[in-house]
């Protein structure tokens, strides 16, 4: 199984992950499953009637406003980097959140490696699959690398400008 | 003729290849006949040491005024350093070597990296 | 200028742990080279032909005389006491050890410097007017939106892997020095008939392999709203951008695939939903941080003095050395009794751009004694004192003599833009630097230079284009054929308003053709030019062929 790191209120923990992600041509295990878009689309229905959490992984160049209706259903929403240097996923992340209010898990998927873990983190991903055998403690380290922003993002921290202002 | 090269990962320092080390002048770089399978061998031993240098390539070579000199500008000016500072970088130590290589001439190809379109 | 807090200084030293990290991680053998070689370009760290190159963020082109003093030791202590001044308005330094990485890190820190996002697929140094707050051409000083973007972009969570680099200019003047129409975004500012401020925003424009002059897609952006306007532009290029081709990735190619109504239509559209998702915070700055900005710089303190200054006349009239400098290199202040003043890095047989460590002391010095502690780089790669008073500037020329950078040729034949090109860079085709040298000899003699006047010459070694050869009067990129270099001159471009891209002369020509064929294109000019006119204009009046059949005429 491999490593799932969730963050939540900050803190990072290494967490067993519940969810099985099923390949389009793989038959469906029992069980809370992750699936690609055009499978929900053709068996999502039908996979939330079994009464199991269903989640979607989206591709980097498919775009969030494809699940707008379906996000109040899912569980998980997982968006892949295929490379880390592939930026759109980003973008995905912090619309799901910011536009969308989606509250449930936003999952990285893919080449997912530590050295972004604090970008991940601001545009609101909050479970991580980690493809460089990083622990949880070196996630965390990672995330909290910065003691300020420059911006408002997904994450809620207060940019430089709000905290010259306190 | 070819030699092998690379850029020292500690601080960047151009250098060669010399019976399983990496030195600095071109003049001391060991030399193989260009269908010499030990340049290919050679050249995978320096792959494999990714703590000493980054990225090892073999170049070809030509002859000028009695010395080798590497074919392409290019790994020339990496052999001797810029041409607008002709006191820094190889250069900077003189002799004939050295001026020999300044005076080669005779590009052939562009990079003078033996197989760059397969190495990519 | 603008003071760094602590929060400023904070993120500095977490971005430099983090390096050093990092550094560590990479000569201990956890981090491959593959992994690591990301990380490093990210913290302006190359791999050159002779050495690490380490490029240092120059905000805005805004220095003080600490932070150039500190450049000039970093030079002295890890380099070969020397620094090279970029076209992004940065500075390289061309032998720098891995290992010393981090303490530069920290050193630059020390006084507000680094190296953040000098590299990489990410929002770049934004340039802007090296006379900012010293024209009296200007609407009002752009280094306050320099400043906002420039923390703004800095670790933009969404925005640091993008399809490709991205390069933002601003400029307040009529009369551009930034290079505005040719930047992936061109930002000029300008006042409504009632008041009120806003940016022309222009996108698409840029060099390299698909040079486009780019195509204002608003005509009037109210400033405050600058920030979310900006991120609707990033957001629709982040998602649809191409990443398929290195070379079709950048913002240009998207505008001209979509057509800018479309493009603008996009942005648009998602400017508005960026508004709703924000509410009531707003997605801009505050005003009140926009205040904070500004106040920073607004802190220049000007003397009454009289227009004329007779210590200034008299040295004009007594020592024509000095008077020249003064046509070439003193510009029209907005305060009388004042100047701004050029400082050429374009010695004629130097390095366009470098600057040894005792020549950035002593431009340190100087701006400390006479010039308000203001230091500005220019994408011509040229230093700046922009307050310096009249009576004042017979000393500061004085000292420049001293170090030998008062050669009075700011926008003539031999104040050439040139990238470092093969001689450091591992990209390039052919040299960059011998060839600026062999055609600033040519026009060794001032007299000649001044009687050709105002002509831009920008050389490239490879068609990155970091020279900036498609926007030069006179353009030329290296080429390389077989393995000889060779270079294709290009007539007719410019980087100022009135931006256009160059035309190709015709065959490439070697090495050591150019700079005679430089000398022949001269000659036509001074040949055929009415009165009044620059090369530019003469060219665009003629076209090309009467410089063509010259330079090609050997040729027949």
């Amino acid at each position: 199984m491999p490593t799932l790191i969730e963050l939540k209120d900050g803190v990072c923990r290494p967490a067993e992950d519940p969810f099985t992600h099923v390949a389009d041509d793989e038959d469906l295990p029992p069980g809370d499953v992750i699936v690609s878009l055009t499978r929900f689309q053709q068996e999502g229905d039908r996979l939330l009637s079994e009464g199991r959490r269903v989640g979607v992984r989206l591709k980097s160049d498919e775009e969030v406003e494809a699940l707008a209706y379906d996000l109040p259903r899912l569980a998980v929403v997982a968006f892949d980097f295929p490379k880390y240097r592939d930026g759109r996923s980003y973008t995905n992340a912090r619309l799901v959140r910011e536009r969308y209010g989606f509250k449930a898990e936003v999952r990285a998927v893919g080449d997912v490696l530590r050295e972004q873990a604090g970008f991940m983190a601001r545009v609101g991903f909050d479970a991580f699959e980690p493809a460089d055998d990083a622990s949880a403690n070196e996630w965390q380290a990672a995330i909290r690398r910065y003691r300020h922003v420059y911006q408002r993002a997904a994450d809620g921290r207060a940019p430089a400008f709000v905290e010259r202002e306190a | 003729m070819k030699a092998l090269t690379a850029n020292r990962l500690s601080d960047g320092e151009v250098v060669f290849w010399k019976d399983g080390r990496w030195i600095e002048r071109f003049a001391d770089a060991q030399l193989w006949a260009g269908d010499d399978p030990a340049a290919i061998e050679a050249e995978g031993e320096g792959k494999a040491q990714p703590l000493v240098v980054v990225d090892a390539y073999l170049i070809d070579l030509v002859e000028a005024e009695g010395f080798w000199a590497p074919v392409s500008y290019r790994e020339r000016i990496r052999a001797l350093g810029p041409t607008n500072h002709l006191h820094h970088g190889k250069q900077a130590e003189g002799g004939a070597a050295i001026e020999a290589l300044q005076h080669a001439s005779g590009a052939a190809r562009s990079t003078g990296r033996v197989n760059l379109i397969k190495r990519k | 200028m603008y003071q760094y807090d602590t929060l400023d200084k904070e993120m500095l030293a977490d971005r430099s742990a983090e390096f050093r990290g990092q550094v560590a991680r990479r000569l201990s053998g956890e981090l491959t080279e593959d992994q690591f070689k990301p990380l490093r370009l990210m913290n302006g760290l190359y791999l050159q032909l002779h050495a690490y190159m380490l490029r240092v963020a120059i905000p805005y082109g805004s220095l003080n005389p600490a932070q150039l003093r500190k450049l000039a030791w970093i030079g002295r202590t890890y380099d070969k006491g020397y620094g090279h001044f970029t076209t992004r308005t940065n500075l390289q330094f061309h032998w720098i050890k891995l290992a010393d990485t981090p303490d530069i890190l920290d050193h630059l820190a020390s006084v507000d410097m680094h190296a953040i996002q000098t590299s990489g697929n990410c929002i770049r140094n934004t340039t802007t007017d090296p006379y900012a707050g010293a024209t009296a051409e200007e609407v009002d000083d752009p280094r306050v939106w320099a400043e906002a973007i420039r923390q703004w972009s800095t670790f933009h969570p969404e925005f640091s892997f993008l399809p490709r680099k991205f390069k933002i200019a601003i400029t307040a003047a009529p009369k551009d020095r930034t290079a505005a129409r040719v930047h992936d975004i061109g930002l000029v500012l300008k006042r409504a008939r009632d008041g009120a401020l806003g940016f022309e925003v222009i996108v698409g424009g840029g060099m390299g392999r698909t040079p486009y002059v780019g195509p204002t897609i608003k005509e009037f952006l109210p400033v405050n709203r600058l920030l979310s306007y900006l991120e609707a532009i990033l957001r629709v290029y982040n998602r649809h951008g191409r990443r398929d081709n290195i070379y079709k990735a950048r913002i240009k190619i998207l505008v001209a695939a979509l057509g800018k109504d479309e493009f603008a239509k996009q942005v648009e559209a998602e400017w508005a939903k960026i508004d709703r998702d924000a509410g009531e915070g707003g997605a801009d700055l505050p005003d009140t941080e926009l205040a904070r900005i500004r106040g920073a710089f607004a802190t220049a303190t000007f003397e009454t003095l009289p227009a004329v200054s007779e210590a200034f006349e008299t040295a004009k009239a007594s020592t024509p050395a000095f008077a020249r400098f003064v046509r070439n290199n003193v510009k029209p202040h907005k305060k009388p009794g004042y100047g701004i003043v050029e400082i050429s890095l374009k010695g004629i047989g130097d390095t366009p751009g470098d600057a040894t460590s005792e020549q950035m002391e002593t431009v340190a010095d100087l701006a400390e004694r006479y010039g308000q502690n203001d230091i500005r780089v220019t994408h011509e790669q040229n230093l700046v004192l922009p307050h310096v008073r009249l009576d004042d500037i017979p000393s500061v020329w004085a000292g420049l003599a001293e170090a030998g950078i008062a050669t009075a040729n700011i926008n003539l034949v031999s104040d050439i833009i040139a990238c470092p090109g093969l001689d450091y860079c591992a990209l390039a085709n052919a040299r960059a630097i011998p060839i600026a040298q062999h055609i600033a000899e040519k026009f060794r003699d001032p007299d000649r230079a001044e009687k050709v006047g105002e002509l831009k010459i920008k050389i490239s070694g490879c068609i990155n284009a970091c020279g900036h050869h498609h926007v030069g009067h006179i353009g030329i990129l290296g080429v390389d054929k077989k393995g000889e270099e060779f270079y294709q001159l290009t007539l007719g471009g410019s980087g100022a308003e009135d931006a256009s891209l160059g035309s190709i002369l015709g065959p490439a020509l070697p090495y050591d053709r150019v700079a005679g064929a430089v000398d022949t294109l001269v000659d036509v000019y001074l040949r055929e030019r009415e009165d009044g006119e620059r090369f530019l204009d003469t060219f665009r009046r003629t076209g090309v062929a009467p410089f063509k059949e010259a330079v090609y005429a050997d040729a027949h």
